[in-house]
C-alpha cells in the first residue's frame, strides 16, 4: 500500500518535473531576482548595486503618468476590443453555417501566427501617408494624418489582440445550450431580452477570460503605442524599457515590474470573482 | 545607418514584403524602434555557411571559424563580410542595435558573445571605466595609420595615450525639412521649435533619444549641448513639454514617416539627411546655427570577446582603406581618414551634409560622457515622454 | 366538439431541405385535453410539438392557436409555453428566478409583488415551496422537472406543451409524475400536448393519443381505443406488446375473416379493412388475450420455453411448431399454483374476436419489419 503510493506520487513527480523545472527557471528564479534587484540601488554607470532599501518603491510617483496612462488604456483598449470581438464571436459560434465555421475560425487565428511586430508595422504603413491618406486624396481630402493618433493606437490594439478576445467569448458561446434561448423565447422573451437575460449571461465567463486576458497584457503593452502612436503616449511598459535599456536605472525598472505584476494579479483577482458571481458558475477557467 | 532605396518609393506588395524582411533581419535605421522596442537583440547571420573557405592568409593565428560584431543597422557594406569570411574563413554575424544606451546595457549584463562593436565617441570613456573594452594591440593592426586620422575625430578613442577604439566615420546631428510644407527658410534649433509649435505643428518629430533631444532643446537658450545644470536643464524641459502636444511623434525611426509626408521636419542625423535629400531632393538638412552635435563612431573589442584574433583580423580588414572606401560608400557618413577620403568621388567631398561649411561645424559639440550615465537627464526624458 | 379547438393543424407540411418531417397532417385538438403525440424517433411528433411553440415554420398549411392562424407569430407571442426535454432550466437563475422569468417579461409589467406572489403559487403547486432560493445544479432530477413545470404554467399558457418530459427521469419517479401530470392538468384544465415515444406513457396519462408515423398521423383516439381497435399494423405492432402472426387468407365470413396461418392451422379474426382471399396478411394477438391450458385444448400447441414471473402475472415465451415464439400473459391468482414450468407442453387458446387481422402490405401504417414468422413485438 505504502508501496504503490510511493510509485504513484514518484510517476506524479516525474510527470510534474519538467513543468516544473521550466516554471522555476524561467518564471521564479527571474521574479526573485528582479525582487532583490528592486530593493538595490542604481550603480553610477547604470545598472545594479547591491543594497535595501526601499528608496525605488518611494520613486514610483516619478511614473505615476506612466502608469496612470496605463490603467486608462488598458480597461479602454480591452473594452473597444471586448465590443469588436463580440459580435464575430455571436456570429461564429450561433449564427455561421456549420461548413464555414471551421474556416472563419481559422481566418480569425492563423494571423497570429506573425509576430506583432510584423502586423502593427504593417498597419504602420497602410495608416501612413502612402496608405489610406493617399487613397482619400484622390477623393479630394488631402493632408490628412491617421498614423501617431490615439485612435491608430486603439485600432492597433483592437487589431492585435482580437483573437485573443474572440476565441474565449466563443467558446462559452459555443458550449451555450440552444435550448435555453428557446426557454427564454417561448416564456415571452424577446431576442433583445434573450440576449441580454440568457446569451449574454453565460457568456460572461467567456467576456471576463477575453477581457483580463487582453488587459493584462495590455498592462505591459509597449509596441503599438510606440509604433502606431508616435512614442508620444508613454505607457508603462514604455517606462521599463527605457529604464533597463537606455538610462539602465535596473533597481528602478525592478521595482516598476513588481508593482506591474502586483496589479496584474488584482486585476485577475477581480476578474475572476466577477466572473464567478455573475455567471452562477462554481469555477471559472481564466485560460 | 541610410536605409534602402526603396522606402522613397510608393508602396507594392511586393516592396511591403521586401520591407517586412529587412524588417525581420533588423536592419533598419539606427536607434530606430529596434532600440526603443529592446528589440535590438534580435541578431541576424549573414554568412551562415561555414568554414568552406580556407585561410592561408591568416594562417599564423587561429582565428576560428565565426565571430559577432554589434553595430548599427544598414552601417555596413553586406560585401565587405562575404570577402572577409572568403579571406579568412570567418563567418561574421552582426547584431544590429539601436543605441549606445542598450549596446552598454548588454555589455554590462556580461556574455554578449560580440568580438568587434561600434561604439559612439561619447561612451568609450565609460566602457573603458567600467573595464569592460580592450586596450587595442595595435601591433595587430598594421592597416591603421593613426597620422592619417583627423585628429578632432579620433581624441575621444585614445585615453592616457592608450588606444581603445579606431574611428569609423564620423557625423553631425541637425533636423531634416520638407521645404514644401514648410517654405519658411529655417537655419537654427530656435526656429526647428518655434516651427514645431506652429507651420509645423503635427508635424515635427523629435528623437526618442535623450542626447540629442535634450540637447537640442538646450541649444535653443544657446546652452551648452551636453548641459547637465539644473536650471538649464529645467528650462529645456519646459520647452519640451511646451513642444510635446505639438509634435508628430517621438521616435528615432523617422525616415519612413518623413518619406510618406506625415511627418514634415525632424531631428536627423547626417547619414539619412544625406539619403532622403538624394531621394526626395525637397527635403533639406539643415544644421542649427547654435551648434549641437558632431559625433564619431569607433570601433572597440570587448575585454569578454569570445574570438579576439578574429575581432582584431576584421577590423585590421576594415582599416584597409580600399575595403573603408566601400563602406563609405554604402553607408553615406563621412571618413576620419584621409586616405578614404583621397579614395572617395569629388560629388561625395562636395555634399555639403556629408562636408558642412566649417563655421556650421564650429559650434558643434561632441557628446559628453556624463550625459550617458545621468540620471537627471533620463528623469527628464522619461517626464517629457509621459508627458 | 363544437367549441374552437385549442389547436389546429390545416394540411400542415414540415420540409428540411429534400427531408419531409412532417406531411399534410390535419388535426384538432380540443380545449381542456390531455393529448399524447406518440411515435417513434423521426415520426415527425417534436416537429409538431415545436410547430406550435413557434421554433419551426410550417412549409405549407397553418397552425391555429384557438383559432388564431399563428402563421408569422414568432415564440414570445404565443400563448403557449412549453417544458423543455431536459427542462433548459436557466443555470445562472436560482428557483424562484427561473420560475418568474416568464413573469418578467409580461408586457404591461406586473408588479415585483405581483411576480414573487404567482412564483411562490406555482412553487407550492409543485410541491417545491421553499426551494426558491435554490441554485438549478442543486436540485434532483424530479425536481428540476417540477420546476420547469411551474415555469411553464406560472404564465397561465393556453396550451402547456411536454416535450418528453419524463425521459431523463427514473422509472419510480416517471411513474409518480404521470399521475402528477394528470392531476395537474384536470386541476388547471388547460390542454396539455404531450410528446413521447414511450406508449405506456402516451396511454397512461392522455385523454387522446395521437399515433405518428412517417411525417403523418395514423391514428387519433382514446387510449383503450388504440389499444383495441388499432387502425393498422403499425399501430397495432408499436401501442403495447402484441404477437404478430403472418397467414393468408383461406375465407370471409360475415365481419371475420379465417387466416391459415403457417402451420395450417385456420383462426377466424377480425379486420379493420376488407381483404380478399388469398392475401397475405398479419394477425394480431395481445399476449393477455392468449389462455394457457393443459394439453388438450386451444387453438395452437406448444412448448414453454421460458418463464417471466411478474408478481401479479407471468409472462410466458411459447415454441409453437411452424409458427414461431409466441408471448402469453397469464394473471397469477394467490394459493393456484398453476404456473407452467419451461419444457412443459400447452394448449394456446384466445377468446373469439381477440384476433385482428391487417393487410400484409406496406402503406403508410405498416411498419419496416418483414418478417414472415410471428414474433413477440414489445
Amino acid at each position: 500500500m505504502r508501496g504503490s503510493l510511493f510509485r504513484k506520487n514518484l510517476v506524479t513527480t516525474l510527470l510534474l518535473a519538467p513543468a516544473a523545472l521550466w516554471l522555476v527557471i524561467f518564471l521564479v528564479l527571474p521574479f526573485i531576482a528582479i525582487a532583490i534587484f528592486s530593493v538595490g540601488e542604481r550603480a553610477p554607470e547604470g545598472g545594479y548595486q547591491a543594497a535595501l532599501t526601499f528608496a525605488q518603491y518611494a520613486n514610483l510617483p516619478a511614473r505615476a503618468t506612466a502608469f496612470w496612462n496605463t490603467m486608462v488604456l488598458a480597461p479602454i483598449g480591452a473594452l473597444a476590443c471586448l465590443l469588436v470581438a463580440y459580435p464575430v464571436a455571436y456570429y461564429l459560434a450561433l449564427r455561421a453555417p456549420d461548413r464555414w465555421r471551421l474556416i472563419l475560425l481559422a481566418m480569425i487565428v492563423i494571423p497570429f501566427w506573425t509576430s506583432l511586430l510584423m502586423r502593427t508595422y504593417a498597419w504602420m504603413y497602410i495608416l501612413g501617408g502612402r496608405g489610406i491618406p493617399a487613397l482619400l486624396a484622390y477623393v479630394g481630402i488631402e493632408d490628412l494624418r491617421l498614423i501617431n493618433t490615439p485612435g491608430a493606437v486603439l485600432l492597433g490594439i483592437v487589431y492585435g489582440y482580437l483573437p485573443l478576445m474572440i476565441l474565449p467569448i466563443y467558446v462559452s458561446l459555443e458550449r451555450l445550450d440552444r435550448r435555453l434561448l428557446e426557454a427564454s423565447a417561448d416564456l415571452g422573451a424577446t431576442p433583445l431580452s434573450t440576449f441580454l437575460g440568457v446569451t449574454l449571461r453565460l457568456s460572461l465567463p467567456g467576456v471576463m477570460t477575453g477581457f483580463s486576458l487582453v488587459m493584462i497584457l495590455l498592462l505591459g503593452e509597449y509596441l503599438i503605442p510606440t509604433l502606431l502612436g508616435g512614442g508620444k503616449v508613454f505607457f508603462i511598459g514604455n517606462a521599463l524599457v527605457d529604464l533597463f535599456l537606455q538610462s539602465r536605472n535596473w533597481p528602478f525598472g525592478s521595482a516598476i515590474a513588481i508593482t506591474l505584476v502586483l496589479v496584474s494579479v488584482v486585476v485577475l483577482i477581480i476578474a475572476n470573482r466577477i466572473s464567478t458571481r455573475l455567471s452562477g458558475a462554481r469555477r471559472v477557467d481564466l485560460i | 545607418m541610410p536605409k534602402s532605396y526603396r522606402d522613397g518609393l510608393p508602396i507594392t506588395p511586393d516592396k511591403f514584403v521586401d520591407q517586412l524582411m529587412r524588417l525581420k533581419r533588423g536592419s533598419i535605421s539606427r536607434r530606430d524602434f529596434l532600440g526603443l522596442t529592446g528589440l535590438g537583440v534580435a541578431t541576424a547571420v549573414m554568412a551562415r555557411e561555414l568554414g568552406i573557405m580556407p585561410t592561408p592568409a591568416f594562417a599564423a593565428e587561429n582565428l576560428g571559424d565565426r565571430m559577432s560584431i554589434a553595430t548599427w543597422p544598414n552601417y555596413h557594406d553586406p560585401q565587405t563580410f562575404e570577402n572577409f569570411k572568403a579571406e579568412t574563413g570567418v563567418a561574421v554575424e552582426v547584431n544590429v542595435f539601436g543605441s549606445n544606451e542598450e549596446m552598454l546595457a548588454k555589455l554590462q549584463a556580461g556574455g554578449s558573445g560580440w568580438s568587434l562593436f561600434v561604439p559612439t565617441n561619447y561612451t568609450i570613456s565609460t566602457y573603458k571605466k567600467l573595464g569592460i573594452i580592450e586596450a587595442l594591440n595595435m601591433a595587430k593592426l598594421p592597416n591603421f595609420d593613426g597620422k592619417s586620422e583627423d585628429s578632432r575625430f579620433t581624441a575621444e578613442g585614445t585615453i592616457d595615450g592608450t588606444i581603445y577604439a579606431v574611428p569609423k566615420n564620423w557625423g553631425t546631428t541637425g533636423f531634416a525639412v520638407n521645404t514644401k510644407k514648410l517654405t519658411k527658410p529655417m537655419s537654427s534649433w530656435k526656429e526647428f521649435w518655434d516651427t514645431a509649435m506652429a507651420e509645423g505643428d503635427g508635424r515635427t518629430m523629435v528623437h526618442d533619444y535623450q542626447l540629442t533631444t535634450i540637447g537640442n532643446a538646450l541649444k535653443y537658450y544657446g546652452y551648452s549641448f551636453n548641459s547637465l545644470k539644473q536650471d538649464e536643464l529645467a528650462k529645456a524641459e519646459e520647452l519640451l513639454l511646451k513642444v510635446k502636444p505639438h509634435l508628430f511623434a517621438v521616435s528615432s525611426d523617422y525616415q519612413p514617416g518623413m518619406r510618406a509626408g506625415d511627418a514634415w521636419m525632424t531631428m536627423c542625423w547626417t547619414n539619412d539627411g544625406a539619403q532622403l535629400h538624394r531621394d526626395i531632393p525637397e527635403i533639406a538638412y539643415v544644421l542649427g546655427k547654435e551648434g549641437g552635435e558632431i559625433w564619431t563612431d569607433f570601433y572597440a573589442i570587448p575585454k569578454d570577446a569570445p574570438n579576439k584574433p578574429a575581432g582584431y583580423a576584421l577590423l585590421n580588414y576594415l582599416m584597409n582603406p580600399k575595403v573603408a572606401v566601400k563602406e563609405h560608400l554604402a553607408n553615406g557618413a563621412p571618413s576620419t581618414d584621409a586616405r578614404v577620403n583621397a579614395l572617395l568621388p569629388k560629388e561625395v567631398l562636395d555634399n555639403p551634409i556629408l562636408y558642412p561649411a566649417a563655421d556650421l561645424l564650429k559650434p558643434l559639440e561632441f557628446g559628453a560622457a556624463a550625459t550617458l550615465t545621468d540620471p537627471g537627464r533620463a528623469e527628464l526624458m522619461a517626464r517629457f515622454k509621459s508627458a | 366538439m363544437t367549441a374552437v379547438p385549442d389547436i389546429e393543424f390545416r394540411a400542415v407540411t414540415k420540409r428540411y431541405g429534400a427531408v419531409t418531417a412532417v406531411s399534410g397532417i390535419d388535426l384538432a385538438i380540443p380545449p381542456s385535453a390531455f393529448v399524447a403525440l406518440l411515435g417513434p424517433s423521426g415520426c415527425g411528433k417534436t416537429t409538431c410539438l415545436r410547430m406550435i411553440g413557434g421554433f419551426e415554420q410550417p412549409s405549407e398549411g397553418q397552425v391555429l392557436i384557438r383559432g388564431r392562424d399563428m402563421a408569422g407569430t414568432p415564440p414570445y407571442r404565443r400563448p403557449v409555453n412549453m417544458v423543455f426535454q431536459q427542462y433548459a432550466l436557466f443555470p445562472h437563475l436560482d428557483v424562484e428566478e427561473n420560475i418568474s422569468y416568464g413573469l418578467r417579461q409580461a408586457r404591461p409589467r406586473l408588479s415585483s409583488r405581483q411576480i414573487s406572489q404567482r412564483a411562490g403559487e406555482a412553487l407550492s403547486m409543485v410541491q417545491l415551496a421553499g426551494y426558491g432560493r435554490r441554485k438549478i445544479h442543486e436540485l434532483s432530477g424530479g425536481q428540476q422537472q417540477r420546476v420547469a413545470l411551474a415555469r411553464a404554467l406560472v404564465n397561465k399558457p393556453a396550451v402547456l406543451l411536454l416535450d418528453e418530459p419524463l425521459a431523463a427521469l427514473d422509472k419510480k419517479l416517471r411513474t409518480d409524475m404521470q399521475i402528477e401530470l394528470q392531476n395537474l392538468q384536470r386541476e388547471i384544465g388547460i390542454t396539455f400536448v404531450l410528446v413521447t415515444h414511450d406508449q405506456e406513457e402516451a396511454l397512461s396519462m392522455s385523454d387522446f393519443v395521437c399515433v405518428m408515423n412517417g411525417g403523418r398521423v395514423v391514428q387519433l383516439g382514446q387510449p383503450s381505443e388504440i389499444y383495441d381497435e388499432p387502425a393498422n399494423l403499425f399501430v397495432a405492432d408499436f401501442v403495447g406488446k402484441t404477437n404478430l402472426l403472418s397467414g393468408k387468407v383461406a375465407g370471409l365470413s360475415g365481419g371475420l375473416v379465417d387466416v391459415a396461418l403457417a402451420d395450417g392451422t385456420v383462426i377466424a379474426a377480425r379486420k379493420r379493412v376488407p381483404l380478399s382471399r388469398g392475401e397475405a396478411v398479419s394477425v394480431s394477438l395481445r399476449p393477455e388475450s392468449l389462455s394457457l391450458s393443459a394439453p388438450g385444448g386451444g387453438s395452437l400447441k406448444g412448448i414453454v420455453r421460458n418463464r417471466i414471473f411478474l408478481g401479479s402475472t407471468a409472462e410466458y415465451a411459447i415454441e409453437v411448431q411452424g409458427i414461431g415464439s409466441l408471448l402469453a400473459k397469464a394473471d397469477h391468482v394467490i394459493g393456484q399454483g398453476n404456473l407452467f414450468k419451461p419444457g412443459e407442453p400447452v394448449a394456446i387458446g384466445f377468446a373469439a374476436g381477440a384476433p385482428l387481422a391487417f393487410p400484409h402490405t406496406k402503406n403508410n401504417g405498416t411498419n419496416q419489419r418483414e418478417d414472415q414468422n410471428a414474433e413477440i413485438v414489445s
